[in-house]
């Protein structure tokens, strides 16, 4: 097997605007994949509305492009039918954190055994820059003329709520960083979150300031640092891995009202 | 070959597990809460049955989704407030075309209007409460025993038109207890007909308009049509075989009271005056079995837990003019209907009504 044998790429070019970051994690992912045998057969992709959302129609897996929010309730119940699969859901910040913000914290809670990878853009993007839960304080959107009034979510935090969770942080310029996140979350047994920063050049950059794609990249790699070994706490533009305490595979998958404990 | 005292909420539940529901999501709510209490004892003796408490009735329909799709025949139970929560992935269910079976045991609207009271009042959400035009497959008991019988039903024709199916029942019904024999029901039970996940196809399920490549048909507009009269005719087909209703009581009677659910029951002490049809299947419409039966009847009435959802269709169904008896507030009862009958000049020699009665009927 290959890489291009996760891909459907008979189906390309993607929609994506040129210069966006989803097709860079989409990359990383295959490529995790292959080295981790998945496919098919032990493996669904759970999507959820926005950009991020097309990814899994060109992968070549089972998979469910959900409603807007609701990839958690969905991917926990396939996970929870289906303990021997291989649950990954992959969506973007405005879907995971404002819409699906609830399911967040109860997918979390009860450390479902599942992988999200969040393509973390900080704009809502495909319905045309509108500020979103992840948007930095300040930043001028189309729906925040004079700069956006409140801080953003706290995606770290949240996931850490769980002492027994997986909290990455990536930018899509770290490559080799962020494949490590991607194959250590699916392998990690119980809720696993990647947060990886990504560039929308058409809707967000170019109104904050950044001449291409490539500038924003540019960006990430002069403002992201690897955190210390051992940091228990990633600080903002810091790249790494927060680790709780794993749980036995299976302890999340059980019957009752889910619980992990 | 045991008879026994069985709630109406319980015969739910056991219709499921006959039915061969192997996955349970929900959320607590009245009076459907039973069902969820119910489902949570079973997971714990039947490791093959899953069970989820989820955080809101958005998660609990969501999750029966994915459910279905990964390979168990899946179900949630609620009432009024949470179905309305559940609407738009009710839509999601049709276009994907996933088999589940959502309960919805009323009470009385809108809002979070009176938890414990029955009413009637989700007809139309039943049928019309998510975007778009899409075919509904309801169905309502009206008996503990019917309970169980149509909750296998449900999930039938869940698996055959490949889409989120309607059982409702009422605070009413939901919280009788009668003497049955389930075990003497006898329906046979539908396989599974999704394909579940992740056994070697590279579907993708999408709430968007699709090719069937999984390429956008966002503006497709021959094609978006093309989906919708093959999904319609195919859930209609379906439908058909589950044309299921009642006509009953006086059939001789020159008046025939439309009535559904447990209301039928609380109007029999009318039945020596009146014909009864009790429609179980509320949607699709039973327009040609209602259109063979009301011709012989002077005058038709339909008593219901609503303002009218029903005598509204029934008139479209017909195109003549209905009495209406509207149970409002969770008033269902005899006297209730016998006032709404005074009201309306149809009350039957032989029974009386206090005119100095503070009961208001709507």
């Amino acid at each position: 097997m290959a890489v291009k044998d996760k891909l459907k790429t008979d189906l390309f070019p993607t929609i994506w605007c040129p210069g966006c970051g989803i097709g860079l994690i989409m990359q990383q992912l295959a490529s995790v994949m292959d080295d981790l045998g998945l496919d098919k057969t032990n493996t669904v992709l759970i999507t959820g509305i926005g950009c991020t959302g097309r990814m899994g129609a060109y992968m070549n897996f089972e998979s469910v492009y959900t409603l807007h929010g609701r990839t958690l309730p969905v991917a926990e119940a396939i996970k929870m039918v289906r303990p021997e699969l291989n649950v990954i859901v992959v969506s973007g910040d405005g879907d995971t954190a404002s819409i699906g913000g609830n399911h967040l914290l109860h997918s979390i809670r009860r450390n479902s055994n599942i992988t999200v990878i969040c393509n973390n853009n900080e704009i809502y993007g495909l319905t045309g820059g509108q500020a979103g839960p992840t948007t930095p304080k300040g930043t001028t959107t189309i729906s925040s003329p004079a700069g956006t009034t409140y801080s953003p979510v706290n995606l770290q935090g949240i996931v850490a709520s769980n002492p027994n969770s997986f909290y990455a942080k990536t930018t899509v310029y770290h490559q080799g960083p962020m494949k490590k996140a991607i194959k250590e979350a699916i392998q990690w047994p119980g809720f696993a979150f990647v947060d990886v920063a990504s560039q929308c050049i058409e809707n967000n950059g170019r109104r904050i300031g950044f001449a291409s794609a490539n500038d924003m990249l540019q960006n990430y790699r002069t403002e992201y640092k690897a955190a210390p070994p051992g940091s228990k706490h990633l600080e903002r533009h810091q790249l790494g891995i927060v680790k709780g305490e794993p749980l036995p595979v299976g302890a999340s998958a059980k019957n009752g009202n889910g619980s992990g404990e | 070959m045991t008879k026994k005292l069985v709630q109406g909420n319980e015969a739910v539940f056991k219709g499921a597990v006959k039915a061969g529901a192997t996955f349970f999501a929900g959320y607590p709510i009245s009076p459907s809460s039973e069902i969820l209490a119910q489902a949570s004892v079973h997971a714990a003796s039947h490791p093959e049955f899953r069970f989820l408490q989820e955080e809101d009735e958005i998660a609990s329909v969501n999750a029966i989704l994915g459910g279905s799709l990964a390979g168990a025949k899946s179900f949630t139970a609620t009432s009024g407030p949470g179905f309305s929560l559940m609407q738009e992935a009710v839509g999601y269910g049709h276009k994907v075309g996933i088999p589940c079976v959502i309960v919805n045991v009323m009470r009385v609207g809108p809002g979070t209007g009176m938890p414990t009271m029955p009413g009637q009042g989700d007809l139309n959400q039943t049928r019309y409460g998510s975007t778009g035009d899409y075919t509904s497959i309801v169905f309502y008991p009206s008996t503990v025993a019917e309970c169980y019988e149509y909750t296998i039903h449900a999930f039938n024709a869940a698996e055959e038109s490949r889409s989120p199916v309607i059982l409702l029942s009422d605070a009413f019904l939901g919280h009788l207890n009668e003497v049955a024999d389930l075990d003497e029901i006898d329906v046979p039970v539908v396989a599974r007909t999704l394909e579940p996940l992740a056994k070697g196809s590279t579907r993708l399920f999408s709430g968007v308009a699709t090719y069937p490549d999984g390429e956008p048909a966002t503006a497709d507009s021959d094609e978006f049509i093309r989906q919708y009269y093959e999904s319609r005719d195919q859930r209609q087909a379906v439908a058909e075989k589950y044309a299921f209703y009642e006509h009953g009581w006086n059939k001789d009677a020159e008046t025939l009271v439309i009535a559904f659910g447990i209301t039928p029951r609380v109007a029999r002490p009318l039945a020596p005056y009146f014909a009864l049809f009790r429609p179980i299947r509320i949607w699709p419409t039973l327009d040609k079995e209602l259109a063979e039966i009301a011709p012989r009847y002077k005058k038709i009435i339909v008593i219901e837990g609503s303002d009218g959802q029903y005598a509204n269709v029934v008139e479209r169904m017909l195109l003549r003019r209905v009495e209406r008896v509207p149970l409002l507030g969770g008033r269902m009862s005899i006297e209730a209907i016998t006032l709404g009958l005074d009201h309306i000049g149809m009350l039957p020699a032989g029974f009386a009504v206090d005119k100095t009665s503070p009961v208001k009927v709507g």
